[in-house]
């Protein structure tokens, strides 16, 4: 796969120390990069600097703004400008990775500053949003800067052909495959039981949805345990849920990578009730790698990462009664929870990161083909060229 | 005096603008340049690796036949004819790779994963260069890309139409 050992720079838009999908897929892409020989460094907003891995360059501390429904831990301004400045000049880059070009960050910043083979990854998916129109037109030369575009799902791709008008190769987000496949199932998590990990506070997670479900469910299989597992507080969902059906929930608070592949080896379903706002599904992908059987909401990337129901079950999303059905004849159809749960774990190593590094190099070897290094756009522009050589 | 202000400004502006919008133009073309040699390599390539397919075993005599017409006229067409002629091998390749796969020897099999990695690369460089070309003639319809020829004397560039689902 590798021909040659290149020198490349990632900029990560988003805090480095607080958790995120995103983050997590750039601190995997460049130890995977690092460990096949290359030279990497990540450029990221970082909150604290004393524990910071050595591949990593902080860009100065982060600062929160509304986007997306969500808060983003993003950094722009002048003095960031100076240090992506800095960072690119003194990086003597073959190819820069920017993830998220089109959204007020560093990444913008660095498209804007730099010259040379780029390639952006968008990550993304959100409706599209009339303000659009108005800041499309800024974005555009910056945007086309970019060699080569990859968007992570068919739903990040159509956002970006809506929004910005320019297309893009999908490459998926990448898991290691391999931890999650030889989970050995735990007997504590077997039985008529639901599997759900996530930051369950969240609404957009959809516990609420599966809350909703639990009553027709347990009337069925009055047997049917949950265990929710992922960072957060229990207290409020916990009351929420019916008193006579609260027993039935396990909340076993964030657990270890380890824990994950005997969870999703253990439980009887894995269901990602999700109502939006997910561009990908990486915890899905990690279902299926884990050979669970899943269940998932019809949302566009979850019906897509599930190949229309092929992989895995859809039910309508947001919908509580749509979601007991589909459980409850599965709980009761074994051969079926088989084939899917085999048909899933084939289709989760299609996610391992040796294959998907494998295509993001592709496309690194297509944009570098040809280019000179990365440098600063400033030097490369005409009346500054027509100065310097005054100077001398 | 502050009219004289206002004006040099807006002068200073719109020849910032100028050179901003030249420079784009330029990289664009280039571009357009690079993407395509880079696609041309990879296109060559392929139809040297589909000729040693066509010779190897994998190939009965009649699709060893037609692989070997086509690749060579996927080398040998002008610019007018060649992304019809690369279709024209692509589809001579899938006709053949589709029930090959499960009879290939060892030896065969080290062509067929070069053709399938060769075709991945393909797939990106003409996304990247028909993304070149269709910006750069968006770019130059742009009236005031006209009116100062900011695209100088270089040639608009033409799409290469690829039939990327036969790949």
């Amino acid at each position: 796969m590798l021909t040659r050992s290149l020198k490349i720079g990632i900029v990560c838009p988003y805090s480095w120390d607080t958790p995120g999908g995103v983050q997590n897929h750039i601190r995997d892409l460049a130890e995977f990069l690092i460990a096949a020989g290359h030279d990497v460094s990540v450029l990221a907003p970082v909150m604290d600097e004393t524990s910071l891995p050595s591949y990593v360059v902080s860009a100065g501390k982060p600062i929160s703004i509304p986007y997306n429904g969500a808060v983003a831990r993003v950094l722009f301004g002048p003095v960031a400008f100076s240090r992506v400045r800095h960072w690119i000049s003194q990086g003597d880059f073959d190819l820069l990775h920017l993830h998220e070009p089109a959204i007020p960050s560093i990444s913008l910043l660095a498209c804007w500053a730099a010259d040379g083979p780029m390639v952006g990854t968008f990550h993304a998916a959100a409706k599209r949003q009339k303000i659009i129109f108005a800041i499309g037109p800024i974005l555009e030369p910056a945007i086309e800067k970019l060699s080569a575009r990859i968007a992570v799902s068919e739903a990040a791709r159509l956002t970006l052909t809506d929004h910005l008008d320019t297309d893009a190769v999908i490459i998926p987000n990448g898991i290691y495959a391999s931890r999650y496949a030889h989970g050995k199932p735990q007997e504590k998590w077997q039985g008529n039981s639901i599997g759900f990990i996530g930051r369950f506070e969240e609404p957009r997670k959809g516990l609420s949805v599966l809350v909703d479900a639990l009553p027709i469910i347990a009337r069925f299989a009055p047997d049917i345990k949950v265990f929710v597992a992922g960072p957060g507080d229990s207290t409020d969902v916990e009351k929420s849920i019916d008193p006579q059906l609260r027993h039935r929930f396990e909340f076993l608070g964030k657990i270890s990578e380890e824990d994950k592949a005997d969870f999703m080896a253990s439980v009887s379903l894995y269901v990602a009730p999700n109502t939006g706002g997910e561009s990908f599904g990486i915890i899905l992908a990690e279902a299926l790698a884990g050979g669970a059987c899943v269940v998932a909401s019809d949302i566009p990337a979850f019906d897509d990462l599930l190949g229309k129901g092929q992989f895995g079950a859809l039910f309508a999303s947001e919908d509580s009664t749509d979601l007991a059905k589909v459980i409850i004849e599965l709980l009761r159809d074994e051969p079926k929870r088989k084939q899917l749960a085999e048909a899933g774990k084939a289709r989760g190593q299609s996610f391992d990161w040796k294959v998907v590094a494998e295509q993001i190099y592709s496309v690194y070897e297509m944009s570098i083909v040809g280019s000179e290094k990365v440098k600063l756009a400033s030097d490369t522009r005409s009346w500054n060229r027509f100065l310097s050589k005054d100077e001398k | 005096m502050v009219n004289w202000i206002v004006a040099a400004f807006i002068l200073l502006i719109s020849l910032w603008y100028l050179s901003f919008t030249a420079t784009r133009l330029d990289r664009l073309h280039h571009r357009v340049e690079t993407s395509w040699a880079n696609l041309d390599v990879l296109l060559q390539k392929r139809a040297a690796v589909a000729l040693e397919i066509a010779h190897s075993d994998i190939a009965d005599p009649a699709s060893s036949m037609l692989l070997t017409g086509a690749a060579y006229q996927a080398r040998d067409a002008d610019i007018q004819n060649r992304s019809q002629a690369e279709s024209g091998l692509s589809g001579a390749l899938g006709l053949l790779l589709e029930d090959s796969q499960h009879l290939a020897t060892a030896a065969d099999n080290v062509l067929l994963t070069e053709l399938s990695a060769l075709t991945d690369k393909i797939r990106v460089a003409i996304a990247i260069h028909t993304d070149a070309v269709g910006r750069t003639q968006l770019v130059r319809t742009k009236v005031i890309v006209r009116i100062f020829r900011l695209a100088g004397t270089a040639p608009l560039p033409v799409t290469y139409e690829f039939e990327s689902d036969v790949l």
